[in-house]
């Protein structure tokens, strides 16, 4: 499974400019640069979201070119969860996972609900996502990417309200998903968890975008 | 500075200019007086090409649009709010000079006219384009939101004009004037052609102009940028 | 049938029902705001010569199904511009034109929801015992007016999700396009109640609410897609 992008540069703010990189199976490469510099637009881009002004992302598959990236790439925002906030969270989790083409019946949802610490009735189902806390909804949103078949995680600030114990949950399925073969683009502010897994860091800054080996 | 291709740019547009108000000279001093109106059918002359500017604004409008769509680049989306700009103008001046004209000729300021009432909703639709423009961040989802407006906006005025027109003829006899119809004079003909034609191009001119101006206005501010980083 | 695409529109279905299920308040405004609405035009217009009844009672209750069922169409991306779902759907590998046709789906149920009682309470307190003025025939029109304006109104919805001052915004775009509607479902309606059958005229007025549904849900299958998609 490989992702190949060419060339970035977006039009009217410059933020990454030629920008150049290739990621393979379990790779994870993580997104450095200042604040503003551009990181959330470039996982936003590679998501699909924004139209890149020149370049263009490539694709490939272990069998050839994917016919649409959406299948293979699961994008996680920074500031927001993606969540219905006021449905529960069984609701939002088994939405998510149709839209997928998975057909998950509620206690196979709770199952993916226990390590997040999330699988208590009182909970998971009837009580509106948005009395969460901010650390809960992550944690919601973080049992989708694990649930998702896609190979390719985009992930914004993921670990952002997560407690030390759910820091860790997530460090280890993330290590999993690598060792699938699975990649990961990920930006973070807090590197320490990830000091091992990380194999390629793409600094975004006024310059050029450069790509280092780790 | 003024490069060589602004100034061109205003030569022609002074020329096209010139010849608006040649145009009016002819409305006035070449054109004959209408035996049932008298002097006030002169009127016609600025509110009928007006309104084909108007109206033919809105299909330019659907055609930048599509290109929007297409090709998802902010020229087209300035090329388009230009447009509305120009058409909302024209639209008012129409709208203006039909209420003037309607005063003597009608006896009444306003009338719920099929004409007119088209005419009324097409400058609200382009408020609502313009507004919608303005309220949008800038970026591609403002081409693509922008652009399926303007298409909505050309599909809808056939569908206005239609329903007005049954509206305000089915039960009452047609009142409204008929601009001469079949009985003009080939002098009042050949000046009201003439208009037309002279009027759609100042507004294409005026189209033109003010994209490159929103352009302009773009790059400025993308420069600006820029300048931050650096 | 178990196709991509219609599993993407039951699932997006039932998710909407779902979600407005979950906040009773967005099925119940609307109406109450309908009601609020009639008893207002009750006090401004007072007494009626039985002769402009007709005319009076559905020139008022088109308008406030129209006001009010801008309120459901206004408000039908709202459960999906909190927390960005309306994005992170936009990366799911989802059918644009079953997304459409699940919120058009949607907005024709809560717009039935608000339509229904609308017309109902409108002619209960309008007639007179010499003239009952709840007709299927009308109701047949609204349902016909209906499926154009779901269509108009999920497309203006989806287009000023990122606008500023939407609340505004919307109304303005909404009340001109929809203007055509108004006109053809007055009219044919009071066509009908004052004649009794289906004439030749209010079978045109029909056919112009006709035109009105099928430029308006083609052009909103075509363009919805092109608003959510990217590059």
């Amino acid at each position: 499974m490989e992702i190949t992008k060419l060339s970035f540069a977006f039009r009217h703010r410059r933020l990454f400019h030629n920008l150049s990189l290739q990621v393979g199976a379990g790779e994870l490469v993580h997104i450095a640069g200042p604040n503003g510099a551009g990181k959330s637009t470039f996982l936003a881009t590679v998501a699909g979201l924004l139209t890149p002004a020149a370049g263009t992302v490539a694709y490939q598959g272990s069998d050839g070119p994917i016919q649409d990236r959406r299948d293979a790439l699961e994008y996680l925002p920074a500031e927001a969860n993606g969540l219905y906030l006021k449905m529960g969270a069984t609701q939002n989790l088994q939405f998510w996972s149709r839209l997928r083409g998975l057909n998950l019946s509620p206690p196979e949802i709770w199952t993916a609900l226990t390590p997040w610490n999330l699988n208590h009735p009182l909970l998971r189902d009837g009580f509106a996502v948005e009395k969460f806390s901010t650390g809960m909804k992550r944690r919601l949103a973080l049992a989708r990417l694990q649930l998702s078949p896609a190979v390719g995680w985009l992930l914004d600030e993921p670990v952002y309200g997560l407690d030390a114990e759910a820091m860790t949950i997530f460090t280890n399925m993330l290590s999993q998903h690598l060792a699938k073969g699975g990649f990961a683009l990920m930006v973070s502010h807090d590197l320490l968890p990830f000091a091992g897994l990380i194999t390629k860091t793409v600094v975004i800054g006024g310059k050029p975008g450069t790509v280092e080996a780790a | 500075m003024i490069t060589a291709e602004d100034r061109r740019e205003l030569y022609l547009g002074a020329i096209l200019l010139t010849l608006v108000v040649g145009h009016w000279l002819a409305a006035f001093y070449y054109a004959p007086v209408d035996e049932h109106q008298g002097e006030v059918y002169r009127i016609m002359f600025l509110h009928v090409p007006s309104a084909i500017t108007a109206f033919a604004s809105s299909a330019a409008l659907a055609v930048f649009s599509v290109l929007g769509l297409k090709r998802r680049s902010e020229a087209s989306l300035a090329l388009a709010k230009a447009t509305a700009e120009v058409g909302l103008l024209f639209t008012v001046l129409t709208l203006a000079t039909g209420s003037i004209w309607g005063r003597p000729t009608w006896g009444t300021w306003w009338t719920w006219d099929a004409r007119l009432t088209t005419t009324f909703l097409l400058a609200l639709l382009y408020c609502g384009y313009l507004l919608l423009y303005a309220a949008m961040p800038t970026g591609p989802s403002r081409i693509r939101a922008c652009a399926v407006l303007g298409i909505l906006i050309f599909a809808d005025v056939p569908i206005i004009y239609k329903s007005v027109t049954w509206w305000r003829t089915l039960h009452q006899p047609p009142s409204m004037l008929r601009a001469g119809g079949s009985t003009m004079e080939p002098e009042i003909l050949w000046t009201l052609v003439l208009g037309i034609v002279i009027l759609c191009l100042y507004g294409a001119w005026l189209i033109r102009f003010r994209s490159r101006n929103i352009r302009l206005a773009d790059t400025l501010e993308a420069a600006s940028f820029d300048q931050l980083q650096t | 049938m178990s196709s991509p695409f219609w599993r993407h529109y039951r699932t997006l279905v039932s998710q909407g029902i779902q979600a407005e299920l979950a906040d009773l308040e967005r099925l119940v405004s609307p109406v109450l705001f309908a009601l609020t609405t009639l008893l207002l035009f009750a006090f401004a217009i007072g007494d009626v010569e039985p002769a402009l009844r007709v005319h009076i009672y559905l020139a008022e209750t088109f308008l406030t199904a129209l006001f009010a069922l801008q309120i459901n169409f206004s408000r039908l991306f709202e459960p999906d511009r909190q927390d960005r779902v309306f994005d992170l759907m936009r990366t799911y590998p989802v059918d644009h034109t079953a997304w459409f046709l699940a919120k058009y789906t949607l907005v024709l149920a809560m717009g039935s929801a608000t339509l229904g009682p609308t017309l109902g309470f409108a002619a209960f307190v309008n007639q007179s015992p010499s003239q009952p003025l709840f007709s299927w025939v009308v109701v047949g029109v609204a349902a016909m007016a209906l499926a154009g304006l779901a269509a108009l109104g999920v497309l203006l919805s989806a287009m000023t999700l990122k606008a500023n001052a939407r609340q505004i915004l919307y109304p303005l775009l909404y009340f001109p396009l929809a203007t055509p509607v108004l006109l053809a479902a007055v009219q044919s309606s009071q066509l009908y109640l004052s004649s009794g059958q289906i004439t030749a005229d209010v079978r045109a007025w029909l056919g112009l609410l006709l035109g009105f549904d099928v430029i308006y849900i083609t052009l909103g299958a075509l363009l919805f897609t092109e608003l959510v998609d990217e590059s």
